[in-house]
């Protein structure tokens, strides 16, 4: 936690660099972002036009082209589903097993966290199709559980790495003051540590999601018409050799990408929670 | 608009279908839907998206589901799931280059002609045209009913070139030459587009000029190499040479594929090009392209002379999976989507139909224009080739292409290179032994 | 007093209770298939033939992927754009989490604003990134007012794929930093503070190795996936023009997925991942050596 101090005068200039900064950084990261905004709101013709168009009138026909495409709405619910699933399955358990990695010195501790990494570094390419022939042959083939299943693999470990940095800060004072009042050591974990290590939690979770919603390879192997995510359905307006359908990729891209703003908007609160709630004082 | 509509069309079919079906009963039970795996570009599937899929339901009850994924998955699905021996797909679009490692895997569709004929005469397999059967068949087996037929042919916008002094599209290579100069006017508008990114599109936009200067890629049989010869080298030069020495081709060309090839002619980026036959529909439509109603069509230049010229046929098949729980259903849909009438629809939704009668519909013709240059190139057309071995050797092309046409090398070092990947390739596949 | 039976057993073996569903889990679904791929990777085999009829060739795909020299070609490219990328991502990152640790009202905007960039599709933001770089249509060229192919040139390909690269994922690096800085504890600073350190100094003296394992988890992390960066060159140029953008990841895919050789594709995934596990342990190493001393 940073406050800005200093006499007031000093306070006010170099809040008013820091607001500029920011704002110069914002603009820069978030044009490319407006200008698919732009491009959604754009006709064939206009996105084509050279040079580029800043001002024009908008239109919202491709907003409802691809809302009202019943495959659109469908894969929307399923992108919900299989992502809130994975995040879930994901930090339900990878974070008890992070914070027996930070704070209890088994045997092997180091090797299993280290194989854990090195799972990661597979590039997912060389697994899917044995992971599509595993899951083929348990009847997991085009459901969405195999979905979340692959993205959960792929997301614990980092779940597991980031956490663990997380609980090995937090002070053992903090347990110990738990259990001196009698509870275990999973009570101690649930209701002394957890609410603490909210930002890495928020953290892992935006991770995460933002790893599921958007992964395509996989999905669009061990998926059907039926429980196909988001990105695989946006790639039928790449039309291949007939012309790109500009103004349904960006529409829905817009709309794709907005409940994962939303999340972290809300997230943000948890993100930025410190110490200083009062755990151990004095 | 042709004359024919939906209601034509249901009425069409379901006539054609009540008359046979007085003859045989269906012996398999009805599903409530049928799997088709296709690639998921949606402007040449219109018809069978909009009209065919619908009113098969409506005579039927089948639903049929559409799973349409890019190339990449596409094939993928296809390998992973039908090796499988999975159910779950019952038809399957797929394309020539496929058509080695499908073959496995689907019915031997001649038979399923037969059937289809001894139904439905009016199906007319004559019509279809003989490069199609010909790219459609592997190893004496043909894998799908043709349903889409590309030859690479010139796209010219006529008035440029009579402006120049051309009267008719250029018949050789150096007269192409002469024409690309004479209407090149940068930076506004070059003489020639291409298709410079080094990707899926590479091979088809470069081979045309290969084989029409009479070069030749190999033979999978003997693992024979004919691409670095003198003949493939000089085709692929002039290629790049038109970018590099001549500079007739837009820079931007070299991140274009696909899309941006007909973005570049429907905004009036080139004069010409030689690329997809059923190009010629988006680039001469008045609503979508700025150029509409300026474009003619020829069978592409050939060096020395014309008679060399010889186009890449590439297509797309209909097949039914070995696999799959009702064939004879799979069967009736596929006789409802490659019906003439079916076909003729399809023209207008973007489709290269592989039937004469489509091809040389009067009608057609003069709303389209490109149709007779079409089947004129897929009658001496070469087609992609089909031995599962190919993929690997096509990627090792792209980059010899991509190297020339960016100047790093000449055709000839670039091509050696290629062959000699090529080698390594064919050895590792057991084609060549030493 | 411990009172509950259940409790105490579920304590004893809370290692076991919390570990295990993990390394189940990682086994079953990746494990098998990764397994499973190492093996291919020493035969010959086709999707057509039964799971383990392959050939056994030994160590002759490994030779095959090594002698090849667009394989070979690659692995600078990838090692050039690591490097290049995850520094700048790890230096903006680290900027922009310290400017939103500030506690300004207003804040939750800008912190919500600078992940946006990592949240988008990636297919989407790359394809986007492509109309921007368009010599036509694309604003950049405007504003530079030349017209430059970002995309088609062998020289100016790699830094086009690099700034996007940079752009979609500084944010992951915010992220990590931003809650690795929100969970310090304010006391060391309050001493440095009392100390008469000044700002600069507590930031390198005190924060700075606070901060330390969060920057190593930042740092791995960002070099396995820049390692295996794949999206944005499979968007924008497919590993053209004459393979000056041909990543490792690239060139494994398109040996998997449209040359279909799934051997040749698993020994280059493997050595690839072998190549990522060596700069992690070089990683680990030197940080690790400097926490210390």
């Amino acid at each position: 936690m940073a406050a800005v101090v200093g006499s007031p005068r000093v306070r006010r200039m170099e809040s008013a660099l820091i607001y500029a900064a920011l704002t110069v950084l914002v603009l820069a990261f978030l044009f490319p972002v407006i200008w698919v905004l732009g491009l959604s709101l754009k006709t064939r013709a206009q996105v084509f036009a050279s040079p580029p168009l800043y001002l024009w009138w908008p239109t919202f026909q491709n907003y409802a082209d691809v809302l009202t495409r019943s495959d659109f709405v469908r894969a929307f619910i399923n992108t919900l589903i299989v992502s809130t699933s994975a995040v879930a399955l994901s930090l339900g358990v990878g974070a008890p097993a992070a914070y027996a990695f930070a704070r209890f010195p088994f045997k092997g501790r180091s090797i299993l966290f280290f194989a854990l990494l090195v799972m990661r570094m597979l590039p997912p390419i060389a697994v899917l199709v044995p992971m599509y022939l595993l899951f083929n042959k348990v009847g997991l083939a085009t459901t969405r559980l195999s979905v979340v299943l692959a993205y959960t693999t792929f997301s614990l470990p980092l779940v597991v790495w980031i956490m663990r940095g997380y609980f090995e800060g937090l002070p053992v004072e903090l347990e110990e003051s738990a259990w001196i009042d009698g509870a275990s050591r999973f009570g101690a974990f649930l209701y002394a540590i957890l609410p603490l290590a909210r930002p890495g939690l928020v953290a892992a979770s935006i991770l995460c999601l933002q790893l599921a919603w958007n992964d395509f390879l996989f999905s669009a192997v061990l998926t059907n018409n039926a429980t196909q995510t988001l990105p695989v359905m946006m790639a039928a307006f790449n039309a291949g050799d007939s012309g790109m359908d500009w103004g349904g990729l960006t529409a829905s891209g817009m709309l794709v990408t907005l409940p994962v703003i939303l999340f972290s908007f809300a997230a943000q609160r948890h993100l930025v929670a410190g110490l200083s709630s009062g755990a151990v004082k004095g | 608009m042709a004359g024919f509509n939906r209601r034509q069309l249901l009425q069409g079919s379901a006539a054609g279908l009540l008359a046979a079906s007085t003859r045989k009963a269906w012996s398999q039970a009805k599903p409530d839907k049928l799997v088709l795996v296709c690639e998921n570009s949606r402007a040449w599937k219109r018809t069978l998206l909009e009209e065919v899929a619908p009113a098969f339901e409506k005579i039927h009850g089948i639903k049929i589901e559409f799973t349409m994924l890019p190339v990449d998955a596409w094939r993928a699905r296809l390998k992973a799931e039908l090796s499988a021996g999975s159910t779950g797909i019952d038809l399957a679009m797929l394309s020539v280059q496929m058509s080695g490692w499908m073959s496995a895997h689907v019915l031997d569709h001649n038979e399923v002609v037969r059937k289809i004929m001894a139904r439905d005469p009016a199906f007319a397999w004559d019509d279809f045209l003989n490069g199609g059967k010909v790219a459609g068949t592997y190893d004496g087996k043909l894998v799908g009913i043709p349903y889409r037929l590309t030859a690479q042919i010139l796209h010219y916008q006529k008035a440029l070139l009579q402006q120049a002094g051309f009267a008719q599209a250029p018949r050789t290579y150096a007269e192409f030459e002469k024409a690309a100069l004479a209407v090149n006017s940068p930076p506004t508008r070059y003489g020639f587009g291409l298709m410079g990114k080094q990707g899926a599109g590479t091979f088809t936009n470069v081979v045309p000029w290969i084989f029409s200067a009479g070069g030749r890629l190999l033979d999978f049989k003997t693992g024979e190499i004919f691409i670095d010869d003198d003949k493939a080298a000089a085709g692929l030069q002039f290629y790049a040479d038109l970018a590099q020495k001549d500079k007739v081709v837009p820079p931007e060309a070299m991140t274009w594929e696909f899309d941006e090839i007909i973005a570049g002619a429907q905004k009036d980026k080139y004069a010409m090009s030689v690329t997809f036959s059923s190009y010629g529909t988006l680039f001469n439509d008045p609503k979508l392209s700025t150029t509409g109603g300026r474009w003619a069509w020829s069978t592409m230049p050939g060096h020395p002379s014309k008679e060399q010229n010889r186009s890449l046929i590439d297509g797309q098949f209909m097949a039914i999976s070995k696999y799959s729980r009702y064939p004879d259903w799979a069967m009736e849909f596929v006789r409802m989507a490659c019906s003439k009438q079916a076909m003729v629809r399809s023209m207008e939704g973007g489709n290269a139909p592989p039937r004469g009668s489509s091809l040389r519909d009067p009608q057609m013709v003069a709303k389209l224009g490109w149709p007779s240059a079409a089947a004129e190139a897929i009658e001496t057309g070469i087609p992609i080739s089909q031995d599962p071995a190919w993929d690997g050797l096509e990627i090792a092309l792209r980059t010899g292409v991509s190297e020339t046409l960016l100047g790093q090398k000449t055709a000839k070092q670039a091509l050696q290179g290629v062959a000699s990947e090529w080698r390594r390739n064919l050895r590792r596949a057991g084609i060549l032994k030493s | 007093m411990k009172t509950a039976s259940l409790e105490c057993y579920f304590d004893r073996y809370f290692v076991h209770a919390t570990v295990l569903p993990t390394f189940l889990m990682m086994l079953c679904v990746f494990g098998l298939p990764l397994l499973f791929s190492f093996y291919l990777s020493f035969t010959g085999w086709g999707l057509e033939q039964p799971l383990f009829a392959g050939r056994f060739v030994g160590l002759a795909n490994y030779d095959d992927v090594l002698t090849n020299a667009v394989f070979t070609k690659a692995i600078y490219i990838t090692l050039g754009y690591t490097a290049a990328t995850v520094a700048a991502q790890m230096l903006l990152g680290l900027g922009i989490a310290l400017l939103l640790n500030i506690d300004l009202p207003g804040m939750r905007v800008f912190r919500t604003a600078l992940i946006v960039p990592m949240m988008m599709t990636p297919i989407v933001g790359a394809l986007c990134w492509k109309l921007l770089l368009d010599p036509s249509h694309g604003v950049l060229n405007q504003w530079i007012g030349e017209k430059i192919v970002w995309l088609g040139r062998p020289d100016t390909a790699i830094y086009a794929i690099w700034v996007v690269g940079v752009w979609q994922n500084t944010a992951y690096v915010t992220l990590i930093l931003l809650a690795g800085l929100r969970s310090l504890p304010s006391e060391p600073l309050e001493a440095a503070a009392i100390d008469g350190a000044n700002r600069l100094q507590a930031f390198l003296f005190v924060t700075l190795p606070m901060l330390r394992p969060y920057l190593l988890v930042a740092l791995l992390l960002r070099t396995i996936f820049e390692f295996r960066a794949f999206d944005n060159i499979y968007a924008m140029t497919g590993g053209g023009p004459a393979n000056s953008t041909m990543m490792l990841s690239m060139y494994t895919y398109l040996v998997t997925f449209v040359q279909f050789d799934f051997s040749i594709g698993a020994a280059a995934a493997w050595l690839m991942l072998l190549m990522s596990m060596i700069l992690c342990v070089l990683f680990i190493l030197v940080i690790r050596r400097r926490e210390a001393l």
